[in-house]
């Protein structure tokens, strides 16, 4: 069997155990033997996108040690998946790892979900680094759809979410702020799907907050276990 | 020189963000702009192409900024006309402010230029004795109020009919009617003696023109064309790198110009001015100053940061701005906002004082995608905060603590270990720093068993 | 589409009143003629070289008079007929005056002609 490497992330080992499961049960059935890099901690990107670069360094070492270059390396999470791609051989130092965003690298195999959300309306949130740095856009649609699942388009999906890394805490009401008004954009489906953590995090964590009647939930687990699961 | 950022970013979006009635008109007003951005680009058969276009020319300029500034001005004055290099915002507003005393002028009237506000001038040539009125609507609306313009093309963008109609009747001392064709009548009544008995005329310039000495002012209103033919003296103020070496590049940008900022093919009034009135001519001033501005500006030559001064200020990144749609312009500075303003400011005042900008962004990269000459303005401000960190601005906890972050973090037993601990005290989380600060909105993720350990 | 097609269409989408052969009759209103039309955006171009700044700008109503022929493509065709030789004032005209400064909305004729016309004149017949 074909092999990958998971890249559970940061996020996805400490705060989303769950999405990071799912992640790993889709990779199974679309036929690839999954194997989870034992040294792999993280890709440096909070640090980076800080501009503590130095530190940055020092935690992407960690990735370039955990992985090889021989399977594709796959992370529910595009903005990883953009770290480590774009950013991460020139910080580092070293060559490029062949690392795929979640549902591009299903997409790309041809991967058919399984039938779990027939009759279901769910929006579905960009996050930027997927959108403008990766350019993933139809693949996640696409397979939310193969899924069984009716997508209502949010009113202004190239618009941020509001989590930005340490934005989020640095500049609170701002994000908020924004966070508020992707979750009101989701209340027509009451559902709205993210392929990345820290969109995740910060989303969820605004919905609960405000009982904002959204259920916010990684694409993986959307797909792998579907909505009732 | 004047205080060109706001004293906390955070303060003044608070304000913002509370008020129901700027939301909606942020929110209206940046997504009409963007769309008719939107349009006119995908009406464009090479987009990519312009675009790239674009940004080769103005590269071109600032590549070799002295050279074309130095022929610029040659050109100028070849065909009559006055320049003068300001290194500083005070040697520009000196330049003015003694040109209307020397001239004896009682009145002066000025069209839109952020430059102008920049070096502010309006107060300079006050003390020297000339009145100083705006006529660019938006700013005129603003000036009455006593206040700032928020937005590069949309300046009175939070402001109401009624709240216009007010100051409106103040000035006429009567009862201006708030209907939009009342107000209209009301600025053109208003405006229209101004012009006429304007001594001095002021412009901002969108583009130089390095080969024929031209400068170029587009404008919708018709209030560029007034003060440049009018006063028998016009003076068009420019940072001294809004220049394009030939007509034909002119043509390239003002294709972009429009189609960015707000999605017309062309402003209303798109004026190429070569010298001052010739014999021959009906009309016109008699004389034509050219002042272009440094004020920092060269200070960007340098390093990496170059590619800003290509910006051709059409506001399209302001459009776009998740964060700017939220706050507005006055969080960010009086002159320059959004993501040009993010990156600009920091650059001319210095990291110290503009140390709030580069972290005003989520970093989503829309501006990037909007910028008409291709400025990569998210990856600048990525290296503006790689400088705040390694320019020792960041502050010692904030450096402290990525540092032993990173240390715990770059092995699998430190990682372990700090989780385990950070797990062991989440409940702290929401007292102080940064856990603080998430937890004032939101609810914090529970740190349970790592998925790591679950797959075992 | 003839260029002179583009144009009428693209100066009635600007906001001006088009016309073909005769001049409207308009009381109060000032008169020009355009050194060159623009296809692409239905532009005007006037010549300080050949009338005063002022005439279209200051009045209410204002008229062009365009020679069909004179008509070009765009900015670039322009500029590449007018080489160096620039008059002091090129402008170029494509609308009435507008803002939309108030709330946003759209409103005419705030300093310069609020209501504009272009009359197209075919060329000459020869003979």
């Amino acid at each position: 069997m074909p092999r990958v490497q998971l890249f559970v992330t940061c996020l996805g080992d400490l705060v989303l155990p769950e999405a990071a499961a799912d992640a790993e049960r889709l990779l199974r059935d679309a036929g690839f033997d999954v194997e989870l890099p034992e040294r792999q901690v993280c890709c440096g990107q909070p640090a980076f996108n800080a501009g503590h670069r130095a530190a940055a360094r020092r935690v992407a070492r960690g990735f370039a040690r955990a992985f090889s270059r021989d399977a594709p390396i796959v992370a529910p999470s595009g903005s990883c998946a953009t770290m480590a791609t774009h950013y991460l051989p020139e910080l580092v130092g070293c060559d490029p790892f062949p690392v795929w965003e979640l549902s591009a690298f299903l997409a790309h195999h041809g991967y058919e979900p399984p039938q779990r959300n027939a009759g279901r309306k769910i929006s579905y949130h960009d996050s930027c680094h997927m959108l403008r740095e990766l350019h993933v856009h139809d693949q996640p649609r696409q397979l939310l759809e193969a899924s069984g699942a009716t997508l209502a388009p949010l009113p202004r999906p190239d618009l941020c979410c509001g989590f930005g890394g340490t934005f989020s805490v640095r500049m609170p009401e701002v994000s908020l702020a924004m966070g508020d008004d992707k979750l009101a954009g989701a209340r027509e489906t009451g559902v709205l799907v993210t392929a990345d953590p820290g969109c995740l995090m910060h989303l969820r964590g605004r919905a609960e907050r405000t009982a904002a009647g959204v259920r916010v939930v990684h694409l993986a687990t959307v797909l792998a276990r579907g909505l009732d699961g | 020189m004047r205080e060109l950022t706001s004293p906390r970013f955070r303060e003044i979006a608070r304000v913002k963000l509370a008020d129901a009635r700027v939301q909606r008109a942020l929110d209206e007003s940046v997504t009409r702009l963007r769309d008719h951005r939107l349009a006119a680009w995908s009406a464009e058969p090479e987009l990519e192409e312009l675009r790239r276009r674009g940004h080769e020319i103005r590269m071109r300029v600032v590549d070799d900024l002295d050279g074309h500034v130095a022929r610029f001005r040659e050109a100028v004055e070849a065909r009559g006309g006055t320049t003068f290099l300001a290194r500083s915002a005070e040697e520009a507003t000196g330049y003015v402010a003694d040109l209307c005393r020397r001239r004896g002028a009682r009145l002066l009237a000025k069209s839109k230029s952020m430059v102008s506000e920049e070096i502010e001038l309006n107060e300079a040539v006050e003390a020297a004795g000339t009145r100083v009125v705006e006529t660019d609507l938006g700013e005129y609306i603003l000036q009455l109020a006593g206040e700032h313009p928020v937005h590069i093309v949309a300046p009175a963008i939070e402001k109401t009919r009624e709240q216009i109609a007010e100051l409106f009747s103040r000035v006429e001392g009567r009862r201006v009617g708030d209907s939009l064709e009342e107000l209209t009548a009301a600025a053109r009544r208003q405006l229209r003696e101004t012009f006429l008995a304007a001594d001095v005329g002021v412009s901002g310039v969108n583009f130089g023109v390095v080969d024929t000495g031209s400068i170029c002012i587009c404008t919708n209103e018709g209030n560029g064309r007034m003060v440049s033919t009018l006063p028998k003296v016009h003076v068009a103020v420019m940072g001294l790198e809004r220049l394009v070496p030939s007509t034909a590049d002119l043509a390239v940008l003002l294709r972009l110009l429009g189609r960015s900022g707000t999605g017309q093919k062309l402003t209303v009034y798109t004026s190429l001015i070569t010298g001052p009135r010739r014999p021959g001519d009906e009309d016109g001033p008699e004389e034509l100053h050219v002042v272009l501005l440094d004020n920092g500006r060269t200070n960007l030559l340098r390093g990496r940061y170059r590619e800003m001064l290509a910006c051709i200020r059409c506001g399209a990144c302001l459009n776009v701005c998740p964060v700017y749609r939220k706050t507005g312009g006055a969080a960010y500075g009086p002159v320059y906002s959004g993501p040009m303003g993010a990156v600009l400011l920091p650059l001319l005042v210095g990291l110290e004082q503009g140390r709030d900008l580069p972290h005003a962004s989520s970093l989503c990269g829309a501006c990037t995608e909007a910028c008409p000459v291709q400025i990569p303005l998210h990856e600048l401000l990525l290296d503006l905060r790689r400088d705040l960190v390694e320019q020792g601005v960041a502050s010692r906890l904030e450096r402290l603590s990525f540092q032993l972050w990173s240390l715990a973090w770059s092995t699998p037993l430190g990682y372990r270990l700090s989780t385990g601990l950070a797990r062991r005290l989440q409940a702290l989380a929401p007292l102080a720093g940064p856990g603080r600060a998430w937890a004032s909105g939101r609810t914090l993720p529970r740190l349970g068993r790592r998925y790591r350990d679950r797959r075992r | 589409m003839s260029l002179v097609e583009e144009f009428a269409a693209n100066a009635a989408a600007a906001g001006f009143t088009v016309h073909r052969g005769e001049p409207p009759r308009i009381e109060g209103a000032e008169t020009s003629t355009a050194l060159y039309g623009l296809a692409e955006s239905g532009s005007v171009v006037l010549s300080s070289s050949q009338e005063p700044r002022g005439r279209s700008l200051l009045p209410d109503v204002h008229v062009t008079l365009l020679d069909e022929e004179r008509i070009l493509p765009g900015l670039a065709e322009l500029f590449e007929a007018l080489g160096d030789d620039l008059p002091t004032a090129l402008s170029i005209v494509t609308g009435p005056s507008k803002s939309a400064d108030i709330e946003q909305k759209l409103a005419v004729g705030v300093h310069g002609p609020r209501e504009v016309h272009v009359v197209l004149r075919p060329p000459a017949r020869s003979g």
